[in-house]
């Protein structure tokens, strides 16, 4: 009886004191707020009156054009848009290949958010698994073009493709979500190799496809090595590690090489397709290669150093179009006559990673001075190699801080694509041109119809790269510093 | 007043076990045409704990960063624990290994857990398997009694807890000699008596030290000598007490009489 009444009487001064510590109310009602926010003195009033009838007048002679404005030429081109001169009868390889990357990227996205989730529980923060509804808050500009571009579709195919790829990615993420421990570690690699294959599905090339995967089983292999610890130390060990993992990655390379593979590599490729693929190929080639160079430029070794600033300050001081143009006019000439003239997508893939590295390379290296000299101090004064103070110390903490310029280049990047066309590749941009050469569309002034179909395509990707970077920099930002 | 006798200036006699665990010779640094060290010669004994005091600017910091070589001595020599330092890297790293560092700002690595800044460098330095490592690191965080923020991120502690996981961050390489570089200097006045416990306990262990610090408390209860430095040079050395009773250099008058 006793107990209860000091239970009782503890409630309430509990809730004396929540009443007492609750803040108060900054809500305002919408008249409040337009007055406040929109009409707070008489300056205030004109500009909000001004851009309201500005506002206004665009939104009319917007709604205007749209209802005028003649979208068969879309229709009619829309596969050209997304994949350019594919082969018609190959059209299963895209969609295949798409399917398996939408595999890949929702098992890994899946397995990560989940180890997040277990190491942000493990030190007691609050943390709770992501709705449908965020994701769909998070990634709406790719979801709601999706759907743009599909209606104009003049078949059910694309509808019911779509909609099967987001039943996929809903189910991948879901199964990555709840794979094994073991498993979820190693989701990135996992989730690469599935984009490799992703890749020979589409192009059914298997000697470079080989070495690709070879390298992801190498890098794989090393770091299951890696885990091991009853190897021997030092030199023995790591010696042992890399020629396993090479046996290994041999054995990848001719397994892959002893499947059938009747493609036709990538000189057909085209559309939004090669230029969200050159992007990808440019930031995941372009990262580590730039990193290299980075560290390189700071190096003490004076070829090195020497070799690094010539290359990054020779590609920053030239426009992509001019190594463009020289990879695909002048390179040829250089290279011996017997030699097979490498595809125009092979050449522009090398210059687009040699370019994209050279300024990650400029932003990497104003990260590592931006690294706090006392970290590598006390990295030093416990005998770690200058090889580990840069990979576990100053590295991870010099990336962490160019996340916003990393993906302002990678927005970049994604937009200079559009320059491939120079040297004759189909690109997102350059099917808005010859689809208005077309005879039954020229002459007829739709090219503000595709322009506009083009931009929204640009624009769906590259502002969910942006609202991605910053919910990155936030979750970093969290327990760090 | 005190009674006037000859000025030690002699750093060399050990105390300790009488094993010399850091012997520095006629050492010289510069900083371009600056001389910050001026002909040093100090011996520090095995399981002797030195407290390095002085004004700023008169070198100590140098000294002790000098002795693991964070910065290079330009003459003279540097023997710890019977390694020369020189311009080779393997005696360089040799002698980081067996010399812990705790800084005046911390610098623990913001990126990193509690728990993986204290076993990055047993695992990366000394092979030590993960498990065996984070054994140690958590047997490390109950002894500076902070077992509970193993999994933490030092962004989300306070200062003097910072301090204590540096300090077993640098026990975890299981070290010959602790370097202390002003160890509370940026801590606020409540925490740095938590710090300053652990050190104690440190000394009663029987580490070997090097403490500069402002500390007289901390050099009075477990500090065997107290050196003097000004100006880049050694100007008195004696026992805590000496200090505390009977400074005979002007200079150290004058210090002891703001920091006191």
């Amino acid at each position: 009886m006793a107990e209860r009444a000091a239970t009782y009487l503890g409630d309430d001064i509990t809730a004396a004191l929540a009443v007492d510590s609750t803040p108060p109310s900054s809500k305002l009602s919408p008249g409040d707020w337009a007055k406040t926010n929109l009409f707070s003195s008489a300056a205030n009033t004109i500009v909000t009156a001004i851009v309201a009838v500005a506002a206004g007048l665009l939104a009319f002679f917007a709604l205007r054009w749209i209802i005028n404005a003649d979208f068969a030429i879309i229709r009619a081109n829309l596969r050209i848009f997304m994949i350019g001169q594919f082969p018609r009868e190959e059209l299963w390889r895209p969609w295949a290949s798409g399917y398996v990357m939408i595999l890949g990227a929702g098992l890994t996205a899946g397995a990560m958010a989940r180890n997040s989730h277990e190491l942000a529980l493990s030190q007691e923060l609050e943390s709770v698994k992501e709705g449908w509804g965020q994701l769909l808050r998070r990634f709406w500009p790719i979801i709601a073009a999706s759907i743009f571009f599909v209606s104009f579709a003049r078949t059910v195919m694309p509808y019911i493709g779509l909609a099967a790829a987001y039943v996929l990615v809903v189910v991948a993420r879901e199964v990555g979500w709840r794979l094994p421990a073991a498993i979820r570690e190693r989701a990135l690699f996992i989730g690469v190799a599935l984009f490799i294959v992703a890749m020979l599905v589409i192009a059914g090339t298997s000697r470079l496809g080989g070495y690709a995967l070879g390298l992801v089983a190498f890098l794989w292999a090393l770091s299951e090595l890696s885990r091991v610890e009853s190897l021997p130390t030092g030199f023995a060990g790591t010696a042992v590690r890399f020629v396993v993992a090479l046996v290994v990655a041999a054995i990848v390379a001719i397994v892959q090489n002893l499947i059938p593979h009747d493609g036709f590599g990538w000189e057909d490729w085209g559309g939004l397709h090669i230029s969200l693929f050159t992007t990808v190929i440019g930031i995941t080639l372009g990262m580590p290669f730039g990193i290299l160079l980075a560290l390189g430029r700071k190096s003490n070794l004076p070829v090195l150093k020497t070799a690094s600033v010539i290359f990054i300050e020779f590609i920053r001081g030239v426009p992509l179009i001019s190594l463009l143009l020289f990879s695909n006019l002048m390179l040829p000439l250089f290279l011996p006559i017997d030699f097979e003239r490498p595809a125009d997508l092979t050449l522009a893939i090398i210059v687009v990673t040699g370019f994209s590295a050279a300024y990650i390379a400029e932003i990497v290296r104003g990260g590592l001075q931006a690294v706090p000299k006392g970290q590598t101090e006390a990295a030093q004064a416990s005998g770690m190699s200058a090889a580990a103070v840069q990979r576990f110390i100053v590295l991870p903490q010099a990336l962490r801080a160019v996340i916003p310029a990393m993906v302002g280049q990678f927005i970049a990047l994604f937009k200079d694509t559009s320059l491939l066309s120079i040297i004759g590749l189909l690109e997102f941009l350059r099917v808005s041109d010859t689809s208005n050469a077309q005879q039954e569309f020229v002459g007829k002034g739709l090219a503000s119809v595709t322009y506009l179909f083009v931009a929204i395509g640009y624009w769906a990707f590259a502002y969910t790269m942006s609202k991605e970077s910053r919910r990155l920099e936030a979750k970093l930002g969290v327990g760090h510093r | 007043m005190s009674e006037t006798q000859a000025i030690n200036t002699d750093a060399t006699q050990v105390g300790g076990t009488g094993k010399v665990m850091i012997d520095v010779v006629n050492m010289d640094k510069f900083f371009g045409d600056f001389q910050a060290l001026k002909n040093i010669n100090m011996k520090v004994g095995e399981q002797e704990v030195v407290v390095v005091i002085g004004p700023s600017g008169s070198g100590k910091s140098t000294l002790i960063r000098c002795i693991n070589r964070l910065e290079r001595h330009d003459r003279g020599s540097i023997v710890v624990d019977g390694v020369e330092l020189s311009d080779d890297i393997k005696a360089i790293q040799n002698i980081r290994r067996e010399t812990g560092m705790v800084f005046q700002s911390f610098n623990l690595f913001p990126h990193l857990s509690v728990l993986d800044n204290i076993t990055l460098a047993p695992r990366n330095v000394r092979n030590i398997p993960k498990a065996e490592a984070e054994a140690t690191a958590m047997e490390l965080l109950e002894r500076v009694k902070i077992p509970d923020q193993a999994r933490k991120f030092p962004g989300q502690m306070s200062g003097g807890q910072q301090q204590r996981v540096a300090i077993a961050r640098s026990l975890a390489m299981k070290p010959k000699v602790i370097l202390f570089d002003e160890p509370t200097s940026a801590l606020d006045p409540e925490m740095i008596k938590e710090v300053l416990d652990t050190m104690k306990d440190l000394a009663t262990e029987g580490m070997t030290m090097i403490c500069v610090t402002h500390e007289m408390g901390f050099a009075r209860e477990v500090a065997d000598r107290v050196v003097f430095m000004a100006d880049g040079e050694i100007v008195e050395v004696g026992t805590p007490e000496h200090f505390f009773t009977n400074p005979q250099e002007e200079r150290t008058r004058l210090f002891l009489s703001q920091i006191l």
